[in-house]
Formats: structure tokens, sequence, C-alpha cells
């Protein structure tokens, strides 16, 4: 763990007048922010995550820093097993150019604003995997963040696959970001294909029902769809349960406005009390492989009972990685 | 030496295929234009796949093998485009059954699964068949597709491929796709970009020649060597792209249409804006196949 995260910071160690040697910027933590009693004041939280953004973008921001991360994902992603054609083109539309741009944002915001905590990215194994997660906080900011995580600390570097909604492939361009970032429409033959071919697939069994739900149910995970086990047992795939802590808090909402959203054609309208969301710190937790044997046509109440197995490592990782965490925003 | 009879013959892929079976079987070739200047071995008979001087070719050549490539593509007529394409068929394998041909390759499309935002990339065979639901106007393709597919498991005794080829591209094919290319400016949605596979149009004369050695049966997608977006298919063609917003495109495309002035009905906007991919896997396992020319040769073709 510890090593891969100094692999990852070397880079930016050269940067003159960085301070300290902690890799990922513990420098700013322990400047701006202490850790915090649980009975503050939402005032006094507005203010601490108002320094930590304000000092994270005078130390860290500078031109060329920006530089030295587009170098490093550049470098990340051509490390990253590929199989383009003449024109750049993976089978599924993947193309490094416009995934480099993906991901030096997707960078940023999780070095700077999610500041994210990465635990176990040595449990990713190589070659075919399935990512289960929990999934929430209104637009999929956690998918960004362990597709990130993958490519930025993964060694070697992994381009996710996420089995996205269908609703997002009816998105002018949102569609084309979408699957030139390496997702796809999570149709279980996308998802067969890609695991045969050895990629690292991201699913949230979830879905909306997560995503979505209101900020009283947050950490409770919801109904889990059955296909994504069928889909490993069918192609002997191993199941790492990723447990991401704070993507829950980053858009509080008073829930799903189901009626609305089928009007508007949407899969939910969630009441979102924030227009950005929060920058909360994300824990994102890599658990070891789970790998389960059976037929993949086995009866729902057979499967069921590998998907509580899930369930419960995932339930677990999250308690866990509430309990270590200090506050919301530090 | 066996007798193959090509419908379609006089069409640009009829041509590549007839004269590359021709070389060791003897061609007898149907089409209701006459192809000026084939080799004279060839025997040509002009003839409208709607109407019943088909089957007395049938009665009178008895071919072993039998090609059907004989499909209306562009036409503003759709009720003889049906005529066409499904009457037609079902005349001609009826026939090729009738007189004891013991082999039958029907060409259809991958079109036949339509393009639609919930598709996979990589449809397999299995896949339903949709492009109906928002594409009436090319349904009798799809409609040709099952009477084909009906056909094959009716006679178990005939070896009957179905084949779905990709878009396909070449100086000689003048497929919608390939229509769609050459077009200059080639209209593109706005903040629409789908994966498109290309197979070039000798492979697919390719396909069809391993279909026929190896005497597969079965419905089997054909792919190329690759897929790429729309925008890069027009540029490695050599056209340029005009990026147009999808309604009033839509709009514009049903008015030329009905007047006869464009050959593409506002729906097939989908196959610019969804994927249509397929999975050759099943074809390639089965013959071994696999196209011979690049993605850059295949796209370079549409302007020779």
């Amino acid at each position: 763990m510890a090593e891969i995260r100094n692999i990852t910071s070397a880079p930016r160690r050269k940067r003159p007048g960085a301070s300290g040697p902690g890799p990922r910027q513990r420098s700013v933590d322990a400047d701006a922010v202490r850790a915090t009693p649980s009975g503050q004041s939402l005032w006094q939280r507005l203010q601490e995550f108002g320094q930590v953004v304000a000092s994270a973008a005078t130390q860290h921001l500078a031109p060329e820093l920006l530089r030295d991360l587009d170098t490093e994902i550049a470098t990340k992603i051509d490390a990253a097993p590929l199989a383009t054609n003449d024109f750049g083109f993976d089978p599924w539309g993947f193309e490094k150019e416009t995934a480099r741009r993906c991901f030096f944002t997707s960078a940023l915001l999780y070095r700077y604003y999610f500041r994210v905590q990465t635990r176990g990215i040595e449990n990713l194994p190589a070659g075919r995997v399935l990512l289960i997660g929990n999934h929430a906080g209104q637009i999929a900011i956690d998918a960004a963040m362990i597709a990130t995580a993958c490519l930025m600390e993964g060694n070697p570097p992994r381009i996710v696959r996420g089995m996205g909604e269908y609703w997002l492939s009816r998105l002018p361009w949102l569609n084309i970001l979408m699957v030139r970032f390496g997702s796809v429409v999570g149709t279980p033959k996308n998802c067969v294909d890609l695991l045969e071919h050895g990629e690292a697939v991201l699913a949230f069994p979830e879905g909306v029902r997560g995503m979505n739900k209101g900020f009283s149910e947050r950490y409770q995970l919801q109904d889990f769809g059955l296909g994504f086990l069928r889909l490993a047992l069918q192609t002997g795939t191993p199941i790492v349960p990723v447990a991401t802590v704070g993507s829950e808090e980053q858009a509080p909402s008073l829930g799903n406005l189901e009626s609305l959203a089928g009007i508007l054609g949407m899969p939910a309208f969630p009441m979102v009390l924030t227009p950005v969301p929060l920058p909360v710190r994300y824990h994102v937790e890599f658990g070891e492989p789970l790998i389960f044997e059976g037929n993949a046509n086995d009866e729902d109440h057979v499967i069921e009972e590998k998907v509580n197995i899930v369930k419960a490592r995932l339930r677990t990782m999250l308690r866990d990685g509430l309990e270590r965490r200090v506050g919301i925003f530090s | 030496m066996q007798k193959v009879l090509i419908t379609g013959i006089a069409g640009g892929l009829g041509r590549l295929v007839a004269e590359r079976l021709g070389k060791n079987m003897s061609v007898v070739g149907v089409d209701h234009t006459p192809w000026v200047g084939h080799p004279p071995q060839f025997t040509m008979i002009t003839a409208d796949l709607r109407k019943k001087k088909v089957e007395d070719v049938f009665r009178r050549e008895r071919p072993d093998i039998v090609v059907h490539l004989g499909l209306e593509r562009h036409n503003f007529d759709p009720a003889l485009r049906h005529d066409v394409n499904v009457g037609g068929t079902k005349r001609v394998i009826e026939a090729a059954a009738a007189y004891g041909t013991s082999n039958i390759i029907i060409l259809t499309s991958s079109y036949v699964y339509g393009a639609l935002p919930r598709n996979p990339f990589y449809m397999d065979e299995e896949t339903t068949l949709n492009v109906s639901r928002h594409y009436p106007e090319i349904r009798d393709i799809a409609e040709m597709d099952a009477i084909a597919t009906n056909f094959l498991w009716r006679y178990p005794e005939i070896r009957t491929a179905v084949l779905r080829p990709a878009s396909t591209l070449g100086p000689r094919t003048h497929s919608s796709i390939a229509t769609y290319l050459r077009l200059n400016p080639s209209p593109k949605l706005i903040g629409f970009d789908p994966l498109v596979q290309f197979i070039h149009e000798l492979d697919v004369a390719e396909a069809i020649q391993k279909a026929i050695d190896t005497g597969v049966r079965g419905v089997f997608n054909i792919v190329g060597p690759g897929a790429v977006p729309i925008s890069t298919a027009i540029r490695e063609s050599g056209g340029t792209a005009l990026p147009v917003p999808e309604t009033p495109t839509r709009v514009l495309l049903r008015n030329l249409f009905r007047w006869g002035l464009f050959p593409f009905p506002a729906d097939a906007v989908d196959f610019i804006k969804y994927p249509c991919t397929i999975d050759g896997r099943r074809f390639r396992e089965a013959t071994g196949f696999l196209a011979q020319r690049s993605l850059g040769e295949t796209l370079r073709s549409v302007r020779p």
C-alpha cells in the first residue's frame, strides 16, 4: 500500500518548495484540518472545508503540477493493458486521448477535491475481475473515483470498464464521452464480453436505487440485482467488493421523485439540497477477491445466498470505514 | 462441375461473387437488369424475382448451390421493396428446395438488429431483430431474414446459411453506408458518434466462398477488421463530416424521402446515432473466416 503511494507521488516531490515527505498531501491535511470532533457546528464545518479547498488551490494547483499530472496520467494509460486498433479505438470505443482528458479532470477531483484515500488496491487481481460497489451520491462520482484509483494506484494501472445506466446512451455528448473513457451500456452481453477479454468491470448492483436514495438511508445497501453474480459464475470471474465511504454524504437528498422521473423519462429525480457535490473526503477500499463456484443458472435463492455474502462483506467494509473516518470532510 | 445460381448477379457484390465462384463452378446469373460484358461462360437470365419466371429458371437449370443476393436496398417505393425482398426471397428458396438444391446462401444485413440505445456492442445471432421497431422502411430485411431462418429449420437436409454482414464497403458496393460515406459532406449528428463496423466487399465474397466450402448450416454474423466511430470513418474514407442537429434532420429527411429526392428515410438516422455492432465469433469458429483487409484499406476503398 505505502509503496504504491510513494510511486504515484514521486513526480510531485520533485517540485521545489514541496513541504514534507507525505504522500497524498498529508501536509495540507495537517495544516488546515485538525481531527474534527463530531459535535462541530455546520458553520465551523463550512469554514473548515473552505480552508481545505483554498490551501489546496494555492499550494498545489500550479501550472507545472497540472502538467505533471497530465504526464502521469498519460504514462499510466500507456501502461494499462489495452487492445486499441490502428485508429486508436479499442473494441468498446475506448480512446486514449479523450480518456486522458477525462481522467485528468477526475484525477484533480480525486487528489484535491475529494482527497481520496485508497486502501487495498493490491487486492485487484490481474486479468478479469468484477468490482462490486455501493452506489451513492446522486451522480456517479463514486464510479469515477474508483476508476481513477485503479488507474493511478493500480499496479499495473487498470482501465475500469463501467456498466453505465441505459439512459446515458441517449444523452448527447455524454454517450460519446462515456464510451471513450471505457464505460459501456450495462447489458449482460457487454459485461460477459469484457470479462472474457480479461477486463476489470465495475458494477453497482443497487443501480439508481442506491445512487439516488435519500440522505436518511446513507450507508444502507439497497436491494442488489442477482445478474452480476450469475455473470461472475458464468465467466469464472473473481468479485472484488469496493466500499466507498464519503460518497453517501456528497449530495444530501430528500429522496427520489419517481413519478416525476417517469414523466421526464429519467432513471431518477433526486431532490438534491446542494447545487454541487460537497468536498467530502472519499475513502475507497478494495476488499479481498471473492471466488464463487456453482451453476450460473441456479435458482434465485441459491444465487441470492452468494449475493448476500458479497453484501455482507461490503457492509463490514463500510462499517469499518465509517469507524476509521475522523470527519466527513477531513 | 457444380452449378451455382446467383441472384442479383449484376450488382457490385454479385459480380465479385460470380467471378470468384466462376473459377471452379458453372455460373447461372439472375437479375432484373442485365450484366453488360459478363464473362461469356456465365449463363445470364434477365428475370424479376417477383415473377413466376424465376421458378422456370430453377426447373431448367437445377443448380446445386444458390447464392441469394437479389435485394432491393434503396427504393422510394416500400411496396416494391417488400415484394422483391420478402416475396422474392420466399420464391427463390422454395424453388431451390423444390428442384434439389443442396446448399443455399442468403445474404441479409447486420441492420436487422436495428440501432437502439440499449444495444450491447457485439450482438450475437440470438439477439432479437429489432429494426422494425423504429425503422419500418427496412422491416422487409428483417422479414426476409426471418423467412430464411424459418426455412433453415424446415429443411434440415439443405445446408442453408443466413449471413448477416456488417456495413459493407468497396469500390463496387452501393450499400447504404457506402452511399452515406460518399455524400460529401456526410451529415453527422451533433452529440452522437457511434461505433460502426465495416467489412470490405472482397471479404464478404470470401465469407460466401467459405460458407459454401465448409457447408455450414445456420445464421451467422459476418464481421470485418473492427469498428471505428462514424466520424473517424468519414474522415478516413476521405469525406467531410457536417454536424447537424437531430430533429430538423429527421423532418428534412422525412420530406426529401417522401418526394423521392434523397435515398434515406428519416429513421436511417438511428444508424448514425446508436451502435449496431455485431459479434462474428460464431462464423469465425465454424469456418475459420477472418477478414483479410485492414480497417484503413476497407475505409479508403469507398473512394478508390
